[in-house]
Order: structure tokens, then C-alpha cells, then sequence
């Protein structure tokens, strides 16, 4: 417990200003209010908001407590902060990255065997009615 | 009256085709549509051979989307009144046919059958909820209660009759996931009268519910940002003006 208290206050400080931390917290407001516009507009679903929402608490709580982060970096050991911050985020995008290109797979995926049920539907019901069909074409060959 | 009842069905094998003949005996004018939402046991199969219609989605796409399959035949089909039940035998064709009552007496536009009977209490005599859910219900409970001003014991009910105006609406809008909590404040929010009767639940007969706590936390968070969201909708009324 004191190794951490001493790693603590001998690791460098993080040198957010309070302008920079009012900066950071109006940008994660802005980036929640602009997930909420969203949803409103019906342009993104609720289910893939979520994700998107607690980042943007992330950042708030980043920026109302940046001592939070100096705990992380130590946690994660780096000496310098920024680099922590960097390498979480960098993570965090990268695993949402790949997540997304499941996600698009598995519905390109799905995309393709709906075109083909609804081709192979359609092919049946022509079937199904093929005999009444040809003969009306034939007669309307013939006339 | 021309009434569609309307199952959703993931994956209740074990129960459907009970469910099914249950609300044959108990709805015999009522027609039956089993939605059959992509599941990957013999679900659909024993839906059709308990003689039921059936619309099987070639994928899983959430409980919502099945309930708007519903709504939206309901619709195109000229049906005066519809209502619909899960597919696991909690929900006795009986009590549907009380809900549907008030749809036919033209009380409501929407019903909901609340399984609590006494609406202070988060338990009843016939049910006893997991703690998770529990804590759900509470939640979604105190929330939309303050979004719509009305109170509403069993919010994530999915026992519901509803008329054309319902049906028109849900079938435009409904989350594909799991969306009772939304789906009831647009409802009111449209000025639609929406309304809760206290009806008996049973325990599921088969299968075991889709929730488990992590999903829990998800759900109630999501269900947060979008009553908060909705209280910002713009009217489907005015939307549908521009």
C-alpha cells in the first residue's frame, strides 16, 4: 500500500490545466449530446448507442478526475501518462474496430441467403403457376 | 370483431404447440400467427404441425422485430383487433381473452396484462421473480412511470391487445430488440390510451429466459438513454406532416 502511495507521488503528474479538463468534459458532452441527436433521428439503433454512450461518460469522468488515469498508468505500468491514455483508447477503438467488421459479416451474410430465399420463392411460385402461364403465352403467341 | 392472436417463438420447442392448442380452446374466433424468430430448434416445424400459420424470419433478429411481424400482417390483413402472448406458456389464452375485451369495448387502444395484482408490490403469489430482474422491473418501473406520467406496474409485459391505431403505429416503429419500456412511452406520448389489467401468469413451461445479468445491466442501460431520448421524439403526428 505505501509502494503505491510512493509510486503514486513519484510518478509524474498529469498536466491537465483546468481549462483543458473544461475543454475535455464540453467535448464528451457534446459527443453524448450528438449519440442522443442520433437515436432521435432514428439514424443509429438504440443497442449499438450504448457502447458509444459510456465512452463518452469515460471521457467525462477522465475529465473530472484526472487523477483517476495516474492510478491507470500506474496500474498498467507507464511512466508517462499520456501514453496510457493513448494506448487504452487506441485498444478500445481497435476491438470496437473488429467488432464492427463481425458484425458487417455476419450481415453480408445474412443480405445474401435473404436474396436468395426471397429468388427461390419467387422461382417457385412461377412454378406453381408455370402451366396457366405457358399456356397463356401460347395463345397469346398464336393470336 | 376480426382478431389476430400472434405468438413470437425463439427456440420454445417444448412449448409452442401446448400454447397453440391452448389458445385455439380459449380464442376460437381469433386467427393464429406463430412468428417464428430464426430459431434453431424444431420450433417452426411444430408450430405448423400444431396447425398454425407460421412466419418463420430466416434469421434471429430479437423479439421486437418479431412482435412488428405481427403487427404489421395485423395491418396489411384489415384485422380489427389484435393481441399477442410469449410462446413459453406463461401466459394463459384466457387472460388474452380479457384484454381483447377491452379492445372490443373500445376502453383502450392499447391493453397490457400486468402480472402484478396488487400494484405496490414487486411480487405476486404466483411469482416470484430472479434478483436481476427484480431490480429491472424497478427500474424500468420508476423511469417510465416518470416519462409518461402514468404508472405502470409490468412494464416489460408481453401480454398486449391493441387496436388499429396500435397497430399502425407499432408497425412503423418498434426497436428490434427487446422494447416494451419504449414501446409503451410512444405510445402514450401519441396520445394513444394506453392500459394495464392485472392478469394471472403462469411459470414457463419449457425453455429458460434469454436474460442473464450482464445482458440485464445492458438492457436496463439502453432502456435509460432511449426513455431519455424519447422524451425528445418528435410526434409521429407532426413527423408524418412533413
Amino acid at each position: 500500500m505505501n509502494a503505491l502511495l510512493l509510486a503514486v507521488s513519484e510518478s509524474p503528474k498529469v498536466h491537465l490545466t483546468s481549462q483543458t479538463r473544461i475543454i475535455a468534459a464540453v467535448l464528451a458532452l457534446a459527443f453524448m449530446a450528438l449519440v442522443l441527436e442520433l437515436i432521435r433521428r432514428d439514424r443509429l439503433q438504440e443497442r449499438f448507442s450504448v457502447v458509444w454512450f459510456v465512452a463518452g461518460l469515460g471521457m467525462l469522468v477522465g475529465a473530472a478526475f484526472p487523477g483517476l488515469l495516474t492510478l491507470v498508468a500506474d496500474a498498467m505500468g507507464v511512466r508517462d501518462t499520456n501514453v496510457a491514455l493513448f494506448s487504452i483508447v487506441l485498444l478500445f477503438l481497435l476491438g470496437l474496430a473488429l467488432n464492427f467488421s463481425v458484425t458487417m459479416s455476419r450481415q453480408a451474410a445474412q443480405i445474401t441467403r435473404l436474396a436468395q430465399e426471397r429468388a427461390l420463392e419467387k422461382a417457385n411460385s412461377q412454378a406453381r403457376s408455370g402451366e396457366n402461364g405457358s399456356k397463356a403465352k401460347s395463345q397469346s403467341l398464336e393470336s | 370483431m376480426r382478431t389476430l392472436v400472434f405468438i413470437p417463438a425463439w427456440n420454445e420447442q417444448d412449448s409452442v404447440a401446448a400454447v397453440i392448442a391452448d389458445v385455439r380452446e380459449c380464442l376460437p374466433e381469433a386467427d393464429l400467427l406463430v412468428i417464428d424468430d430464426g430459431s434453431s430448434d424444431a420450433t417452426g416445424e411444430r408450430a405448423r404441425a400444431a396447425g398454425a400459420l407460421v412466419a418463420s424470419l430466416p434469421f434471429n433478429q430479437g423479439l421486437g422485430a418479431a412482435l412488428q411481424t405481427g403487427y404489421l400482417h395485423a395491418l396489411r390483413e384489415g384485422y380489427e383487433a389484435c393481441a399477442h402472448l410469449d410462446a413459453d406458456g406463461q401466459h394463459p389464452p384466457r387472460e388474452v381473452a380479457r384484454l381483447l375485451e377491452e379492445i372490443y369495448g373500445d376502453r383502450a387502444d392499447l391493453v397490457i396484462g400486468s402480472r402484478y395484482r396488487d400494484p405496490g408490490k414487486a411480487e405476486s403469489d404466483d411469482y416470484k421473480p430472479t434478483l436481476s430482474r427484480r431490480i429491472g422491473t424497478g427500474v424500468f418501473r420508476f423511469f417510465l412511470t416518470l416519462a409518461t406520467r402514468q404508472r405502470f406496474t409490468d412494464t416489460t409485459s408481453g401480454m398486449r391487445a391493441a387496436n388499429r391505431r396500435v397497430m399502425a403505429l407499432f408497425s412503423e416503429h418498434y426497436s428490434p430488440d427487446f422494447a416494451e419500456i419504449e414501446s409503451l412511452q410512444l405510445a402514450v406520448r401519441e396520445g394513444l390510451r394506453v392500459e394495464e389489467l392485472p392478469v394471472r401468469m403462469l411459470e414457463r413451461a419449457g425453455g429458460s429466459s434469454f436474460l442473464t445479468p450482464l445482458r440485464s445491466a445492458f438492457f436496463i442501460f439502453k432502456g435509460m438513454i432511449v426513455l431519455l431520448v424519447g422524451q425528445f421524439r418528435p410526434r409521429h403526428a407532426e413527423a408524418s406532416e412533413r
